[in-house]
This record gives C-alpha cells, sequence and structure tokens, in this order.
C-alpha cells in the first residue's frame, strides 16, 4: 500500500495542475493510496508509525527537499524504524521549486515520478546526521571563519568560498570531478574557495564549528554549530529513476 | 616496472586534496593518494602515494609509497618507493627512499639514506645484541 504524504504549500491554486496532473497518473498506473497532509498531522513521526503498523509498502513524499527531509527525519526516529528498513520505501514526487534531493534521484517532475513509483528500482542509501538533522543531499557552510575537526586533524581558511559535506551530489557537472557515492558509507568533504582551488577528503564523521554562519542543511534548513555531523549507512531504500547521478 | 611518468600519473586519482588555501593541523592518515597543495603541521602518512605541490608547505614527517615533492617540506620523508624531488622543492629533514630522483634546482638539507641499506643496518644491531647478553652470562 503507499502513503502519500502532501506538504502543506501544495494546497495553494498554483500547484493545483500539477498534483491533479499527478493524481490522475497514480490512477492510471494503478497507484493509488492513502494521502495525508502534514497540514492536518499534529505529529507526522506517530503519523508515519501508524502506517508503517498498518503495512505500508511505500511512503512517498509529496513536495520538495524540505518535505523530503520532514520526512525521512520522522521515519529514522520512529520505534518501527527497524520494521520500515526491512519492509518500507521512500518515494518522492517533486513539485515545485527546491527539488535537488528528487533530481538527484533522477526525479524530474510529478509525471515521470510517477512512473519511476511503477518501476520500483531501489536503491539503499546513506543518510547524513548533523546533529539531531537528517540530510540526503549535502550539509553547507561559508568557509570563512570555519573550522573543520576530521580524521585527526583541524582544517581552516582565511580565503572566501564554501564548505560541503556530501552524501549525494545534487548538480550533475561535478560528477566526473568527485568520486562521490551515496551508499560508500563516507561524506565527502569540498571545499571551494575564491581562488578557485578545490579540497577533497572524506570521512565517516567531522565536527564544524563558525561563531557566526550557520549550517544549511539540504538548502532547507539551518542550524547552528558547532556541530557533529556522521553518516548513517544504508538508512532508508529509495525508489530511484534511471538518470540518477550516481550508478 | 614503472616509468617514471606512469608512477606519477597515479597521483591524479587522488582521495585527498588539500587546496593552496587550506591550512591542516594534526596528524593525517589514509590509505590512498594524497595531493597536498596548501599548508600542513603535524605528520602524513598513507599507504599510498603522496604529491607536495609547489605551493605547498608541510611542516610535518612524511611516510607514502611513491612520494612526488616540489614544495617545501620541514621534516624527515620515508619513501618507501619512487621519491621524485622537484627543481622548487626545499625539504629540510632526513630522507629514507627506495629509489630516488632529484631535479637541477632542489634544496635538501638533511641525510638521503636507502631504505635497504638502513634496514641492513637495523638487522645487524639487533643480531649483535643477543651475542652481547651471552657473554656476559
Amino acid at each position: 500500500m503507499h502513503v502519500y504524504i502532501y506538504d502543506d504549500y501544495l494546497s495553494k491554486s498554483k500547484y493545483s495542475r500539477a498534483v491533479n496532473r499527478m493524481e490522475i497518473r497514480l490512477t492510471d498506473l494503478g497507484l493509488n493510496g492513502k494521502i495525508l497532509r502534514l497540514g492536518g498531522i499534529k505529529n507526522i513521526k506517530t503519523a508515519i508509525e501508524n502506517e508503517i503498523r498498518l503495512g505500508a509498502k511505500t511512503i512517498v513524499a509529496v513536495g520538495n527537499n524540505q518535505t523530503v527531509n520532514k520526512i525521512v527525519g520522522a521515519i529514522i526516529s520512529a520505534d518501527v524504524y527497524d520494521e520500515f528498513q526491512k519492509k518500507t520505501l521512500l518515494g518522492i514526487i517533486p513539485i515545485g521549486e527546491d527539488n535537488s534531493v528528487a533530481s538527484s534521484f533522477g526525479i524530474k517532475d510529478e509525471e515521470t515520478a510517477c512512473n519511476i513509483l511503477l518501476a520500483r528500482r531501489i536503491e539503499k542509501i546513506d543518510l547524513g546526521i548533523a546533529g539531531n538533522q537528517y540530510f540526503l543531499n549535502q550539509a553547507f557552510i561559508n568557509s570563512i571563519g570555519t573550522t573543520i575537526e576530521v580524521n585527526g586533524c583541524k582544517m581552516e581558511t582565511e580565503e572566501r568560498g564554501e564548505i560541503r559535506i556530501v552524501n549525494l551530489l545534487s548538480d550533475r557537472k561535478e560528477k566526473g570531478n568527485f568520486k562521490s557515492s551515496p551508499y560508500d558509507g563516507m561524506l565527502d568533504i569540498i571545499i571551494k574557495t575564491r581562488k578557485k582551488d578545490v579540497t577533497f577528503l572524506n570521512a565517516r564523521s567531522l565536527s564544524i564549528s563558525n561563531d557566526k554562519e550557520k549550517l544549511l542543511i539540504d538548502d532547507v534548513l539551518e542550524i547552528k554549530t558547532p556541530v557533529d555531523i556522521h553518516i548513517l549507512k544504508g538508512a532508508v531504500s529509495v525508489i530511484v529513476g534511471k538518470e540518477r547521478i550516481f550508478s | 616496472m614503472f616509468s617514471k611518468e606512469n608512477r606519477l600519473e597515479k597521483f591524479k586519482d587522488a582521495e585527498t586534496v588539500i587546496g593552496s588555501s587550506i591550512k591542516v593541523k594534526g596528524n593525517f592518515q589514509g590509505k590512498g593518494n594524497i595531493v597536498i597543495e596548501g599548508m600542513l603541521e603535524g605528520s602524513v602518512k598513507t599507504e599510498a602515494n603522496l604529491f607536495i605541490g609547489e605551493d605547498a608547505k608541510v611542516v610535518a614527517n612524511i611516510e607514502a609509497t611513491d612520494s612526488s615533492i616540489h614544495g617545501e617540506v620541514h621534516g624527515n620523508v620515508r619513501s618507501r618507493g619512487y621519491l621524485a624531488i622537484g627543481k622548487a622543492a626545499r625539504i629540510f629533514g632526513d630522507i629514507q627512499y627506495s629509489e630516488i630522483s632529484i631535479e637541477k634546482g632542489a634544496i635538501i638539507n638533511g641525510q638521503l639514506v636507502a631504505i635497504s641499506e638502513s634496514e641492513k643496518k637495523a638487522k645487524g644491531r639487533k643480531e649483535e645484541a643477543p651475542e652481547e647478553t651471552e657473554e656476559q652470562e
């Protein structure tokens, strides 16, 4: 049984066409299921736990990166997480902006997403954990004033630039430049500065601190530092498309 | 046997790259190829190969299989395989190597010891020590 969890913003009129197209396509493919709306759920974790206990085979996040982030966070912290890992899959139907996570999985739009759900191509993906927040793609912070403690070393730079802790690449163009994989049990640390030099290394865990800047999780959530970041190997089984960034 | 060019090609597949703007402090240990273009203070050890760029400054003892040094190193160098020292390299420390090439212009301020020789010396000392204890008894 599929359980579709709709984000609140989908109730706006500008998304109604996309939602209708999606629902028609799901009906055509015989993929109808239960619909839950985030706005109507007091406790998303409890709602997901109930659905998994009732035998949900697929939990589908309908929305954007923020939707996926909320649902994954609820799943990982649920009492039934072990059951979820064995029996339940995560699906994504992207609607609107900020959908880099879906894009990484080769899911371009709502109609493609429905076809991908039917094809049921599954990958077990690692999950990044920053403090008590989870990320599928990356955590980002500005480089000035940031200290990284990793592999027994401290790293800093005085140059302006960006620091990304990557689990799953979101930019297809970077695929050839970095050996990044979402199921190698490692986080990739990529530092690019204004001087155009690149630093790359990987680690299972690290700490980040910056007095002024916050850490941005999957482009949607900001958290304060200092924060410990580590990887949870094979945390989530996701339904992915053929054109995913990783192989 | 690998040619010099083939050996250095291996560095392109580096697991770790420290860019020129980065400062690292600590004991860095890895299994894959390491490229250092920035500053590192502490120690560097890898089971694979190490490349130190022209703009790099390393204040550390370093240990690798094949190494290619083109920048500044303050510390001892141990290269179990091949060691290439470029013309812009400035090394202040002792060097242990199996095979070595040094370009004209490189500055080295320390002892150069072929690893096979030093290992022989160490073995020799160990063999002498038991004979001495037998005599004392």
